[in-house]
């Protein structure tokens, strides 16, 4: 058979036809409707931050709030407060910090190229927070090439904690920079503020400024952190953001500025434990002989808001009880904190202060540690809307002595602002590990030889996935178990 | 003479020197008696034999050639004393042969064929008449015709030729054409003969000899004998290689279909569905969850059904299930794991009204429970001495633990709950169990399905049309589903060339309230398992607390569990579904052997949903009500030219072109008011806060081109050769349609051996067949550009989690597979075996990063998956005799081993699903199915390591088996006597696992029998303590808490303790029919009538823990998952009556 030159060309014509109309709309056909190929540097911030913030509530009520004995879980199998940390207890913190870290480097990204120096600023904070809840619970942790899946950087490479402790601080600087000339924000995009923007009464000033303060408070927990390594050079920033330019290094000056996500009851706007029931979220956790005790010697005005009595009086159990000997639950908390709007706090204004008070303590900055400890102690209740009773300082077992020794001193400033940071992410438990602050008992039931864990091992799947950064990781870091200290508690 | 004249040359000569031989053998021999009188008394004798006899007796001689003779076929004469010439009449009679006498000489000479007209009529058994039956004479195959719409035919053919008439479904008929020219022919059923012509991939129907690969075929009765509400669970046994997951998830159950094994890392395995041409499985026949997961999700999983079981199984004509990609290498992309085609039945000319009736009534009662303890009560850990209920004299309340650690039933007394007053009894009360506490919420499940099917037609259109409906009140009170169907099929002859059909199937299911499934509030079995042996069920029959209806629930005992009856009366997942599938072709016939269908087909789907929760609930405090209104749409057209002809002699060719276009457009949009203002008022105008709308759409295309082309030799040799070529829009990036096109080739032999080797006497049929095909697939939509997902939060979005892949290319399913059928005495007994071997590769799926990358997981091209199996099916008629008894036994087996030999780079394990403890996991290495968690902490030597008295948990994962069962196996009988027929049927799966939680929140709290040792006396576990030097030495600690000894081996975390043999073996179904004698059913004025007992799972063997090793899990999205068992609904059996009557 022949095939004519002139009909195999017809065929070719056809069969090009058939090809291409084949794929007709295709481009179009596949392009996803449900989502936005654009987003402005504004939409990205609440959904982030408010993740973060309720998944840390969520770890603080399993993990610090465990091991730290606030409460302590009476189901027997439940065995962190015996400082028994199973090693897929670290997914979930690593996993949703990193997923938030995107959006918030996206937000930069975004603002830097619309020339908007206050999403800027604003994104960087955000940034610096969740980097250092990374490294202060992991150590050495992917920073510099962390969030760059897009970029085609699937297995990042692990930072030193001290380069990354440089990088946030260097990231702070620029905050306070951008800020202090913040682009002004449109009404619309002070909506877009889950912080600030949206309170009553908010203008753009106010909330750029007081975004600078969060930034700049941030900046003082993290120096604060890092200040027993000389070479962070941290003691003379201190004294720098707090004595000698202190006007350039807006801070926390009252309450009303504190960092604090404000849940309500309207979704989506809600509490970590919207959808718990008051069984999940205090059902099993019995409010410890520690956390009762120190409130019921205080005769705090926050124990109501915060615990549940038993039997008509306000009592705890011990933690780390032995395995078999389980503990009737006592108090519990006040299921009344499931919707608490003051539990998606940040920092806040009285953990500044007893920030300040450790500092003047301990020299770094000038001033009364007394004025400082006074000031922690008395918005540290007022932040939570109780009123401070009249006779709360002459309680000896609070009040602010000047004659005690150092050790005292740091004990009562720490048992404080351990109240201070209750249902705060893991500070409770970072302030421990850097301080040993407060004293916790400690149970006969105890694992790991009795040492509290001092950082969360990484997730098992990293040894998979980015295995050669992982072991190179940890040629440098150390041992991958809960008892390898950081850069700045070594 | 022209004895001769048909011959041709040589054999001319040859007949000529015969013709003289013969005339001097004449010659010589002598005229006895021309009037002698001739007796012949023959049965089946050759012609030879006659007319030597007649020669001997007569004295006449012969004059014929051997090639007459040897044509002429065998003689049966009885005459007695009759003339030469009346006994050679009688001879001849329906023979191709006539003579002549000349003198002493009987001259033979063959009949000069007449075609004359014949007419005659077939029927069946029965007497209805068969349309459609292929009439023709053996000895003039070209000239074939086709019984009317009354079964009549008419046909020139020669006397002396055989008439043969054939259809599928019967046996063949011969007879011999004589000069009668009228015939009735009767046909008999055969259930192997309906395999010689199958409906494979495009509903293009082919003779089964020419398949160079496995399908397995179904019938209407294969369906029917057993009715459950989901006809799927009819496969169950009936094809080997079939692997059924049932989500178990209550009234409307899905199923999901596996053949040959899971291969998909992404996506699904689920085979191809089609119903009439019409692809189901993505659009309507895709299920969709309600977003949570069975184990303590935000939300429980309601399984609301999909459009697959919704089909009347009196509907469906036949089911071919094609098991491998060279079967389904037509239906391209989406044919990869299998098909399952659907053809739904089409009017036949009817005696009578052509009305049928089918009635089926069943009921359903729980076949089997968990092994409880009735022995001890109410308590926690610890709380055995006594029991109070509220603080009471005898001391603090132990009434809302679900534990039952309590005190044992011993004849004492306790303050208990009193139900008049709802409080603490005033008096003590006997300490007394409620052994069917469990049992007592349940009732018995009742279905009735009533169809009624007209059917008629004439030599141009054919019409059926059936109208279904099901009621059905399930086991959980408040529970079931209503279903209409309406089926119309309609053909119609415009001219000789031209044909059009049509069949519509709509169906309307609704539902008042389909339970909740899962490990949850909100479902029911999450209550059962928590009851404690002293409770009673009529306590918490009045569910709301009196004065507080519609506010506050009653709740005696622990407030963490919805009252039961609250959850099945308040409680309500809505659903009302209306479906269409329907399909328009026209089909031109060019030329005899040239024609053009063209098609187009409809799948169209809309689901309105609803969920309302009451106040006072666990989950919603405020109330609850939410709607999700689901569209899905699919529109395919095709055609499809044929053109067959034969070339040289023995060769038959078929070209088979056609190309299709799919549209795929599903739309989901949810409204959700999660708070409400008022009770029991469930609209939205009634939500607390502003409402939440969830809407999803996505859109698809498919675009192919294929040709199939059909060689045979000879009736001997077969083989077929596909390309297709796909373009899909999965495959398409905002940017590029470079991938979107793929192509891919598939080829098959099939070598009739029966037909060409001497095969031993006692093997009628062997056939070899062999066939390789490669399957390009493509993906879901949206995964190929990056974009911004919406968030909850007004105006806000969030990077995606998933990096899509812009270059995504499509997978591969490379399958080899080889089988042989044999059918040996007589058709008394037949094999066909298959074995194969399928690769998917480059698969496409989500695969999980470090999360430091910002992301959870990629979209990759990666992966490979293989399975390789066997599978073997056995019919065969043991039993078959005169009197009418006949038995019929049928038996399968598959084994299939599936292995995941590579992932991606970085990966070694990917997470198919998670339990509610453990994963099942695709390992590389290892397979699909298998099972991840945590375990024993055991010794060197495996013996479990005990410390301070209590079993200790391995805090590494470990394998734990797979759940998937090594090999299923099922035998089946079909008996029949006079009016009686027998259906039985027992299928078993063995070597898979699974996780039950069933089994371990029962032991977790004291409720079965297994945690009654060492209550209250102590108990040593067997296994081994870690001394301080290492060593291990036995264990001698006494346990000092039993409820903590159980709960450490049973804990739900150990995965291990908690895992469990699925092995069963069931006794499947079975069915007495009864059919009314024709004499009978003519008095009645019936056409037939049949009545039935049937039975479905009646009996099950199994170790399994819990209710059924059968079961599935629903998931988020509706997905169905084997190995983690999540507190499932109790297992059921089904007992039911049909009647059939047709008019």
């Amino acid at each position: 058979m022949k095939i004519k030159f002139n009909n195999l060309i017809i065929l070719l014509v056809i069969a090009i036809t058939l090809t291409t109309a084949c794929k007709k709309d295709f481009k179009e056909l596949n392009t996803d409707p449900n989502k936005s190929t654009a987003a402005l540097p504004e939409a990205l911030l609440t959904p982030a931050l408010w993740d973060v913030v309720t998944k840390n509530n969520n770890r603080a009520l399993r993990l610090t709030n465990e091991l730290m004995q606030d409460h302590v879980s009476v189901s027997d199998g439940d065995e962190i407060h015996r400082y028994v940390v199973r090693p897929a207890e670290s997914d979930y913190m690593w996993n949703n910090w990193y997923l938030q870290l995107t959006n918030f480097r996206d937000m930069y990204t975004r603002s830097k190229e619309l020339n908007r120096t206050t999403h800027m600023g604003m994104a960087l904070i955000c940034d610096v927070f969740v980097s250092s809840l990374l490294t202060d619970t992991f150590g050495d942790v992917p920073y510099s090439e962390a969030a760059m899946g897009k970029d085609k950087i699937y297995q990042p490479k692990f930072d030193t904690q001290q380069n990354i402790y440089t990088d946030l601080f260097r990231k702070l600087e620029e905050a306070n920079t951008l800020l202090a000339t913040g682009t002004a924000l449109t009404p619309e995009q002070l909506s877009y503020d889950p912080l600030y923007g949206r309170t009553v009464g908010a203008t753009s000033a106010t909330t750029i400024a007081n975004w600078r303060k969060f930034g700049n408070t941030l900046y003082l927990r993290l120096l604060l952190r890092a200040s027993a390594r000389q070479e962070s050079n941290a003691i003379a920033k201190i004294a720098e953001i707090v004595n000698t330019n202190s006007a350039n290094y807006p801070v926390f000056t009252s309450n009303a500025e504190s960092a604090v996500i404000r849940y309500s009851t309207t979704p989506p706007y809600t509490s970590a434990f919207f959808n718990y029931r008051p069984f999940d979220f205090s059902g099993d956790n019995g409010l410890t002989e520690f956390f009762i005790n120190t409130l019921n010697n205080w005769n705090d005005p926050r124990r109501p808001l915060w615990a549940t009595q038993a039997s008509g009086t306000y009592t705890g159990i011990p933690s780390g009880y032995v395995r078999g000997q389980v503990p009737e639950r006592q108090s519990a908390y006040n299921n009344s904190l499931i919707n608490e709007p003051l539990l998606g706090n940040i920092i806040n204004y009285p953990e500044l202060q007893f920030m300040l008070a450790e500092a003047a303590v301990k020299g770094y900055i000038s001033g009364d540690p007394k004025t400082y400890y006074d000031n922690g102690v008395v918005n540290a209740i007022t932040f939570w809307g109780a009123a401070v009773p009249a006779d709360y300082f002459s309680n000896t077992v609070l009040a602010w002595n000047a004659a005690d020794n150092i050790d005292f001193k740091m004990e009562k400033i720490h048992l404080q602002k351990y109240y201070t940071l209750f249902f705060t992410d893991f500070q409770q438990w970072f302030e421990y590990r850097r301080t040993g602050h407060p004293n916790l008992p400690k149970g006969a039931g105890l694992q790991n030889d009795g040492k509290m864990p001092v950082r969360l091992k990484y997730p098992v799947f990293v040894q998979s996935a980015n295995g050669a950064n992982y072991s190179a990781a940890i040629a440098a870091f150390g041992p991958d178990d809960l008892n390898t200290k950081m850069w700045w508690n070594k | 003479m022209n004895f001769t004249n048909n011959m041709s040359g040589r054999f001319a000569r040859v007949m000529k020197l015969t013709f003289l031989f013969l005339l001097v053998l004449t010659l010589q021999v002598n005229a006895v008696a021309r009037a002698q009188q001739i007796n012949l008394h023959e049965t089946n004798v050759s012609m030879e034999t006659v007319l030597n006899k007649i020669k001997a007796q007569s004295g006449y001689k012969f004059l014929f050639n051997n090639q007459m003779i040897a044509d002429a076929g065998p003689v049966t004469v009885n005459v007695n004393g009759v003339t030469l010439a009346q006994a050679l009449n009688a001879c001849f009679k329906n023979q191709p042969l006539t003579y002549e006498l000349i003198n002493n000489t009987v001259v033979l000479k063959r009949k000069i064929i007449v075609q004359k007209t014949i007419t005659g009529r077939v029927t069946d058994a029965a007497g209805q008449a068969l349309p459609g039956a292929s009439v023709y004479a053996e000895k003039d195959k070209k000239r074939v015709v086709t019984t009317d719409q009354n079964g009549a035919f008419t046909l020139q053919a020669a006397a002396g030729d055989q008439l043969i008439v054939r259809m599928i479904g019967f046996q063949q008929y011969s007879v011999l054409i004589t000069e009668q020219s009228n015939y009735q022919v009767i046909l008999k059923e055969s259930s192997e003969e309906l395999n010689e012509v199958i409906v494979t991939a495009l509903g293009i129907k082919r003779e089964e000899r020419a398949l160079g690969y496995s399908v397995s075929t179904l019938k209407t009765e294969d369906l029917t004998n057993a009715v459950s509400n989901n006809w799927t669970n009819a496969l169950t046994g009936k094809v080997a290689g079939l692997n059924l997951i049932k989500s178990g998830g209550g009234p409307a159950g899905s199923n999901k279909i596996i053949l040959r094994g899971e291969n998909a890392l992404g996506g699904n395995s689920e085979a191809l569905i089609v119903i009439d041409g019409m692809i189901t499985s993505s659009s309507s026949g895709r299920s969709t969850g309600t977003g949570s997961n069975a184990y303590l999700s935000a939300d429980s999983p309601a399984d609301f059904g999909n459009s697959l079981a919704d089909i009347n199984p009196d509907d469906i004509e036949s089911v071919s299930v094609l098991k491998g990609p060279a079967a389904t290498a037509l239906y391209g992309s989406r044919g990869g794991n299998g098909a399952v085609i659907i053809t739904t039945k089409s009017g036949k000319l009817n005696r009578g009204l052509g009305i049928s009736i089918n009635s089926n009534t069943s009921i359903e009662t729980i076949s089997r429970w968990p092994d409880y303890q009735y022995e001890y009560g109410q308590g926690d850990a610890g709380q055995d001495l006594y029991y109070s209920y509220l603080a009471t004299a005898d001391g603090a309340s132990t009434r809302s633990t679900s534990s039952a650690w309590g005190p044992k039933f011993d004849g004492q007394s306790y303050y208990q709950y009193d139900p008049v007053t709802r409080t603490t009894s005033a008096e003590r009360l006997p300490w007394v169990p409620y052994p069917d506490n469990h049992k007592d919420f349940f009732q018995t499940g009742m279905t009735f399905l009533n169809s009624v099917a007209l059917d008629g037609g004439n030599d141009k259109t054919t019409a059926r049309l059936s109208v279904t409906n099901l009621t059905n009140e399930w086991i959980i009170p408040n529970t079931g589903f209503t279903r209409n169907t309406v089926a119309l099929s309609l053909t119609h002859k415009v001219n000789d060339k031209l044909q059009i059909a049509s069949k519509v199937n709509y169906t309307n299911k609704y539902s008042d309230n389909l339970p909740s499934t899962g490990y949850n509030n909100q479902s029911i079995m999450y209550f059962i398992r928590g009851l404690t042996p002293n409770m009673n069920m009529d306590w918490f029959k009045d569910y709301w607390l009196p004065g507080q209806e519609g506010i506050a629930q009653n709740r005696p005992f622990s407030s963490l569990l919805d009252n039961p009856y609250l959850i099945a009366n308040e409680m309500l997942n809505k659903s009302n579904r209306n479906n269409v599938v329907g399909n328009v072709s026209a089909t031109y016939n060019f030329l005899k052997n040239l024609s053009l269908m063209v098609r187009t087909s409809m799948d169209l789907s809309y689901d309105a949903r609803s969920q309302q929760r009451p106040f006072n609930t666990n989950k919603y405090v405020n109330g609850m009500y939410r709607t999700t209104n689901i569209f899905s749409q699919e529109i395919n057209s095709d055609f499809l030219l044929r053109y067959n002809d034969e070339f040289l002699e023995k060769f038959d060719f078929s070209i088979t072109a056609g190309g299709s276009q799919m549209q795929n457009r599903y739309q989901r949009d949810e409204t959700r008011a999660d708070q409400l203002l008022y009770p029991d008022v469930f609209t939205f105008a009634n939500s607390k806060n502003a409402l939440i709308a969830l809407p999803y759409k996505s859109r698809l295309a498919l675009n192919s081109l294929y040709t199939l082309g059909s060689l045979s030799y000879d009736r001997f040799l077969y083989m077929d050769v596909s390309m297709r070529n796909d373009w899909s829009s999965s495959l398409a990036s905002p940017v590029s349609t470079d991938n979107a096109s793929f192509f891919y080739p598939s080829v098959s032999f099939s070598a009739i051996l029966s037909e060409k080797l001497k095969l031993p006497d006692y093997i009628s049929y062997l056939k070899l067949r062999a066939s390789a095909a490669s399957v390009g697939g493509g993906t879901v939509p949206y995964t190929t550009a990056y974009a911004y997902n919406s968030t909850q939060f007004p105006g806000s979005l969030a990077n995606p989690t998933v990096i899509p892949n812009e270059d995504l290319k499509p997978l591969r399913t490379n399958s080899v597979e080889l089988g042989m059928e044999m059918k040996m005495f007589n058709n008394r007994l037949s094999f066909d075996v298959a074995v194969y071997n399928n690769s998917t590769f480059n698969q496409i799926f989500t695969s999980p990063i470090d999360r430091s990358t910002g992301y959870n997981s990629m979209v990759v091209n990666a992966g490979e998956v293989v399975n390789r199996g066997l599978e073997i099916a056995v019919n065969g008629t043991p039993i078959k005799t005169k009197s009418g008894l006949n038995m019929n036994f049928y038996a399968t087996f598959s084994a299939n081993k599936n292995k995941v030999v590579s992932l991606t780079d970085s990966a070694s394990s990917l997470i198919l699903a998670s339990g509610p403890r453990g994963t099942i996991e695709a390992r590389v290495g290892g397979g699909m199915g298998d099972i991840y968690g945590l375990g024993y902490l055991r010794s060197p030597d495996g013996k479990i390591v005990y410390s301070g008295g209590y079993p200790v948990l391995d805090q590494t994962t470990k394998y734990l088996g797979n759940s998937t069962a090594r090999f299923k196996t099922s035998m089946g009988t079909n008996i029949t006597y006079k009016h009686f027929n027998l259906n039985l049927l027992f299928d078993a799966q063995f070597g898979a696992k699974a996780y039950s939680l069933t089994n371990a929140v029962l032991s977790e709290e004291g409720k079965l029998k297994t945690t009654l040792p060492g209550r209250y006396n102590g108990i040593i576990g067997d296994g081994v303590v870690l001394n301080a030097d290492g060593s291990y030495s036995p264990n001698t600690v006494v346990a000092p808490n039993i409820a903590a000894y159980y709960k450490a081996h049973f804990v739900r975390d150990n995965v291990e303790s908690n895992v469990f043999s699925t092995d069963f073996i069931k006794f499947r179904e079975a069915r007495l029919d009864y059919s009314f004698g024709p004499k009978l059913v003519k008095r009645l004025g019936l056409q037939r009538a049949t009545i039935g007992a049937y039975g479905r799972d009646l009996f099950m063997f199994t170790k399994w823990p819990a209710f059924d090793p059968e079961f599935g899990t629903l998931g988020a999205e509706g997905e169905i998952s084997a190995g983690f068992e999540s507190a499932q609904f109790p297992s059921t059996r089904t007992f039911g009556l049909n009647i059939t009557i047709g008019i």
